[in-house]
């Protein structure tokens, strides 16, 4: 499964998206690829990454066949791993 | 050309001949000379981060000219959104350098000129709008740094251009050829002027007919025969020239710069020439450039302003007052300014509109209130970052008193470093350079060299406040008010 990703632009983060990112990226290995998101990429879904509520990152350029799933809170993350780690299943 | 990391920004510099003079001479080396290389690193982050996935959302959109990404600094805006992001990503630069970035300059005037042009060749049949798409290509394939140059010297600020006892006091046109003009004058306080590839110039202020000569805009590259920059002092400037300076700048990697930017009869070949006489738009030039300035210090500053609130909360860490609910107090207040700012700065966004050229426009009412709140609020945000800082600020010893080994001549046979550290020592399990590092950071942008860009800076940059309040009053729909009132009370007439 590859999982193109995107980040927000990073002007007010609560939490340290990066960090976030290579957490995930590891708690997935084997199960998923995570790449950052690039223009006529075809993945199978999207991770938004945001810095707050707001999650202003655009996205629409991507390509993902189940669609974005969006986190703007390090709370999310285990949400993120299991709905990916489900969609494997 | 795709966009360019900061090394190569730096590297593309080194290839300009820009004359720039400093302490009476010319410095030829002036990419590595240690008081103007801070304001490069500073640019440098502007192409850095674009260059990273976690900040290229905001660094970076899409031409509506090629359809390229393109660095964010040289995009028209087409739409809220863009404006919004636009504020997000001065936001974001100010935080990461704690300085004036002075990218905005250019981008500013970009969609300016853009919407400008477009409405004088409506009117005049002119061709400067097809002229300025050609450039915007051009710096937007080349990633380039552009210095948006509108300020005048101004000389007698109480006659108008042409009434000046020295013409040149306003920049102008002195020769028209057929392959171009000739201009003379000068650009004053021209942030990152050094460092920009190209200039993109504007008239200072509205015109009439009599000051026609002065109603111009071009754009040109920073290197060619004629042009040349004096390089402004700044408030503890000569810091930078100490060997191995690091604690005792403040901020040892950024800083802002400004120079005076001066035109000795300098050709500029027709389609570079974006405004020619048209003195009646003039005005329009200067309100929409000012406008979009203003939104940006909604951004720019505040970022500064994030780094300057986490500085005075670690200020009052490291000297053991954390606790005290005075302190708690004092950084609830500045992050209510400065958040205040940036609720101007994406209010006058979101509230922005289409120009008739197609670019966005933001609110002028609500980025004149941003402005006018951007006079005021960083000099509240510094008063309130000394007063957690304590007076040490400015009255601690240097860095190399800090680290001598000299052994003074007395009963205990300590070292004057060692006596520093003694009695500088705070809060336990602080290292006393870490909290001298913290409370110079604070005396640099407090009074030092960063000063120019958090305060003073804040008052003039975009225009002094008193421009603002003209702007307030032509756009505060008194008379809308002056009905609600009528109507509440019952007064008919």
């Amino acid at each position: 499964m590859l999982v193109g990703v995107k980040f927000c632009g990073g002007c007010n983060p609560r939490y340290d998206r990066g960090k976030a990112y290579e957490a995930i990226k590891k708690e997935l290995a084997g199960t998923a690829e995570l790449v950052i998101a690039e223009e006529g990429g075809e993945y199978d879904f999207l991770l938004v990454i945001g810095g707050c509520t707001n999650c202003c990152a655009s996205y629409s350029q991507y390509h993902a066949k189940h669609g974005p799933i969006k986190m703007w809170d390090e709370a999310h993350m285990d949400d993120v791993i299991k709905k990916l780690k489900k969609q494997e299943e | 050309m795709a966009l360019m990391n900061g090394a190569q920004y730096i590297e593309s510099l080194r290839k300009l001949d820009t004359k720039v003079y400093l302490f009476g001479e010319e410095v030829k080396n002036w990419v590595d000379h240690p008081m103007i290389r801070p304001s490069i690193e500073c640019l440098a982050m502007t192409y850095e981060l674009a260059n990273d996935p976690q900040y290229a959302d905001l660094m970076t959109a899409k031409s509506n000219l090629t359809g390229k990404t393109v660095n964010r600094f040289s995009h028209l805006h087409q739409s809220t959104g863009d404006l919004i992001k636009k504020v997000k990503m001065q936001r974001l630069l100010g935080q990461k350098t704690a300085s004036c970035f002075q990218r905005c300059v250019g981008m500013d005037a970009f969609n300016a000129v853009f919407s400008t042009t477009f409405e004088i060749d409506k009117k005049y049949g002119t061709e400067y709008h097809e002229r300025f798409k050609k450039y915007l290509e051009f710096v937007q394939e080349n990633d380039l740094t552009v210095d948006g140059a509108m300020t005048d010297p101004k000389g007698d600020r109480g006659k108008a251009p042409s009434q000046q006892a020295d013409p040149d006091l306003f920049l102008r046109i002195v020769e028209k050829r057929a392959d171009g003009i000739v201009v003379r004058g000068a650009k004053a306080h021209q942030t990152g002027s050094i460092n920009s590839h190209e200039h993109l110039i504007m008239p200072t202020i509205a015109m009439s007919e009599a000051d026609k000569a002065y109603a111009v805009s071009f754009a040109i590259q920073s290197d060619v025969p004629g042009l040349f920059m004096i390089y402004g002092r700044q408030s503890c400037d000569t810091r930078k020239m100490e060997e191995n300076a690091d604690v005792d700048l403040g901020n040892n990697k950024f800083g802002g710069q400004e120079a005076l930017v001066v035109f000795d009869n300098v050709f500029i070949p027709n389609d570079r020439v974006f405004m020619c006489e048209e003195y009646d738009f003039a005005g329009m030039l200067v309100e929409r450039f000012a406008g979009y300035h203003r939104q940006s210090y909604g951004g720019c500053k505040v970022g500064v302003g994030d780094v300057i609130i986490g500085a005075a909360a670690l200020a009052a860490d490291y000297n053991g007052a954390h606790k005290a609910s005075h302190i708690k107090d004092k950084l609830i207040e500045m992050t209510h300014l400065n958040e205040t700012l940036y609720c101007c700065g994406i209010a006058c966004s979101a509230e922005g509109y289409p120009t008739q050229a197609g670019n966005y426009q933001i609110d002028l009412l609500l980025a004149n209130v941003c402005k006018q709140n951007v006079t005021r609020f960083p000099y509240e945000i510094v008063r309130l970052a000394e007063d957690i800082a304590g007076g040490l600020v400015v009255t601690m010893p240097s860095e190399k008193d800090f680290k001598s080994t000299v052994k003074v001549e007395s009963e205990s046979g300590m070292t004057v470093g060692e006596w520093c550290n003694k009695f500088f020592a705070a809060a336990p399990g602080v290292p006393t350079e870490d909290r001298m590092r913290i409370l110079r950071f604070l005396e640099n942008i407090c009074l030092g060299s960063a000063a120019v860009g958090y305060r003073t800076e804040s008052l003039h940059g975009a225009g002094s406040p008193q421009a603002q309040r003209i702007m307030i009053a032509r756009q505060g729909n008194i008379e809308m008010k002056k009905e609600l009132a009528k109507a509440i009370v019952g007064i008919k007439k």
